[in-house]
């Protein structure tokens, strides 16, 4: 006769055990994940700036995309994988798609300036891109720290721009994720950084990473949660290419980081209006075209209340505001940014029947 | 028994993220204080410092030991940027360029566009013009038919006035011969009236000679 012991042991599943030590072995054994590119053509090339197309699977929408991304991480984060990329998201629904990566700068790129890279480098590609694609107007998209220079440059430019959609945008820097005293300390001078960049010229990657690292530096939640999901071959591709571009940071030039610093974190002359590119002010009450601004509730590096303030600065008539439940990075990395896009541009882009009648 | 998988993980993941997030909220108070700022901004400083002695000294030995820096280096590339942003100056100049011309050939084509069009127009008009010439003639030769049956129309006029003439002529004929019939009937009357008394007479003068 059976005897039921009194003690509940769960069955434990040595085939699925076995799966997920075989992929922690393998990941800790091989070489990162190769990211693969959806099919592009390079357009321009300007010193390490590259402006790549992305062409519309089954072309819908004449008026095509252009995106912006930020100075602190490699854009590659909006064409990942194949299953989520941003980038393959829109060209499947029918946008063709230029992406300005503004590459690795190196110690002679230290000069480089917002002024440089939003005249020299974004405005130039933009003329490109509106030369390439044959059209009249083009839309602009801007991520993260892409998203304020996005609006700089919309702010200033004469070049046609149907539609500005930003997202997780840090434009208001008087608040932000960081500890108060931080902030307080960068902006009454406790805390200066100009020397620091006049002789590192270029701040090296490592220390662009470790400083975002420093809002959050103990991080091993990622690293558990790959153990316990190891043996869904699936989740540990994604985690994979998600590591690979969390510690995947850019260097950051000195005049650029000294301009953020100073002009943006210790004076907010975005928001004030007294920010001045090239010789001209960038009001973003200039900003007249249809405007859309996205911002993630859980993001751990730009917080809402720093992307709020640019809704009633644009003086767009048209301008839709939207809050999702996603984080910074996961907005990009699922791919939910594609049709978040496409919902909202779908109406906003001209239609290539339209064009044709 | 119950079928649920036992995984060992799920728990140590929950402590995990929870220990995370309260080491991270702990160590962001310690750090959210003025002398950390301070602390941190000397640090950078010293760092900084230490830094430009480091590069300095480097710069120098280079220098005694004719080896290009880091500095010689970006010189050199700053030259190829620039280099580079000449050919993208003339890019833009030969766009311009390109952009008269298409627009130059863009006028031509309209030109020759309506120069064709207008040589269109002429040649229609040409072959208007022609079959209006052939019509012309044709409505030439109509009126001179015309002209010609005109004048033999004239000619019967003429013919037809004769022909009154001789009518008119005809009816002073039959008016005189009407006159002379009168006449005549005149001319008859007292003959029959100088025979009706003969005749009264003869039969009178019967009566008398019995």
């Amino acid at each position: 006769m059976a005897i039921e012991s009194p003690v509940r042991i769960p069955a434990l599943d040595y085939e699925k055990e076995m799966k997920r030590w075989s992929q922690v072995f393998k990941i800790l054994s091989e070489d990162g994940p190769k990211i693969e590119h959806s099919p592009r053509q390079l357009v321009w090339r300007k010193n390490k700036t590259t402006l790549w197309y992305y062409a519309a699977e089954e072309k819908k929408y004449s008026t095509p995309l252009f995106f912006v991304y930020s100075l602190l991480n490699k854009p590659y984060i909006l064409d990942i994988s194949p299953e989520t990329s941003v980038i393959a998201g829109l060209t499947k629904r029918g946008y063709d798609v230029y992406l300005l990566d503004w590459g690795t700068p190196g110690y002679e790129d230290s000069d480089i300036s917002f002024d440089t890279y939003i005249l020299d480098y974004l405005e130039k590609g933009v003329k490109r891109a509106l030369r390439h694609s044959g059209e009249e107007e083009i839309s602009v998209v801007g991520y993260c720290l892409g998203g304020t220079i996005a609006s700089i440059f919309a702010s200033i430019t004469d070049l046609p721009i149907k539609n500005l959609i930003v997202a997780t945008v840090p434009i208001d820097f008087s608040t932000g994720i960081g500890p108060e005293k931080w902030l307080e300390g960068m902006k009454n001078g406790q805390f200066e950084i100009d020397r620091l960049v006049d002789v590192y010229g270029t701040i090296p990657a490592d220390y662009i990473y470790y400083g975002m690292k420093s809002l959050a530096p103990i991080y091993v939640s990622p690293y558990v949660g790959l153990m316990s999901r190891a043996h869904d071959s699936k989740y540990v591709e994604r985690w994979r290419r998600m590591d690979k571009w969390l510690n995947d940071a850019t260097p950051f030039t000195g005049a650029a980081l000294k301009q953020m610093f100073n002009e943006l974190y210790k004076e907010n002359k975005l928001v004030k209006g007294e920010l001045v590119i090239g010789g001209k002010k960038a009001d973003l009450s200039k900003i007249d075209c249809p405007f859309f601004a996205v911002s993630s509730a859980n993001d751990s590096l730009i917080a809402e209340s720093q992307s709020l303030p640019i809704m009633d600065l644009v003086s767009s008539e048209d301008k839709t505001y939207k809050l999702v439940e996603a984080g910074h990075v996961s907005l990009a990395l699922s791919g939910m940014f594609a049709p978040l896009v496409d919902e909202w541009l779908a109406s906003r882009s001209t239609k290539v029947e339209d064009k044709t009648n | 028994m119950s079928k649920e998988k036992y995984d060992p993980y799920k728990g140590f993941r929950d402590l995990t993220g929870l220990w995370e997030k309260q080491m991270n909220s702990l160590l962001m108070a310690w750090a959210d204080n003025s002398e950390f700022v301070k602390l941190s901004n000397r640090s950078m400083a010293t760092h900084s410092r230490y830094m430009e002695l480091l590069k300095k000294n480097q710069e120098t030995m280079a220098n005694l030991m004719n080896m290009p820096t880091k500095s010689d280096v970006q010189n050199v590339a700053k030259l190829t940027i620039q280099a580079e942003e000449k050919i993208d100056a003339l890019e833009e100049q030969i766009w311009n360029l390109q952009d008269s011309f298409t627009e130059i050939n863009k006028g031509n084509m309209e030109f020759f566009g309506e120069l064709v069009s207008l040589s269109k127009e002429m040649k229609t008009e040409l072959e208007k013009n022609a079959k209006e010439l052939r019509e012309t003639k044709k409505v030439k030769a109509d009126l001179q038919k015309l002209r010609k049956e005109l004048s033999d129309t004239n000619v019967l006029i003429a013919e037809l006035q004769e022909l009154r003439q001789g009518l008119a002529e005809t009816s002073s004929l039959k008016s005189e011969l009407q006159e002379l019939k009168q006449e005549l009937a005149q001319y008859q009357e007292p003959k029959t009236e100088a025979k009706e008394e003969k005749k009264e007479l003869e039969l009178a003068g019967v009566g008398l000679g019995k």
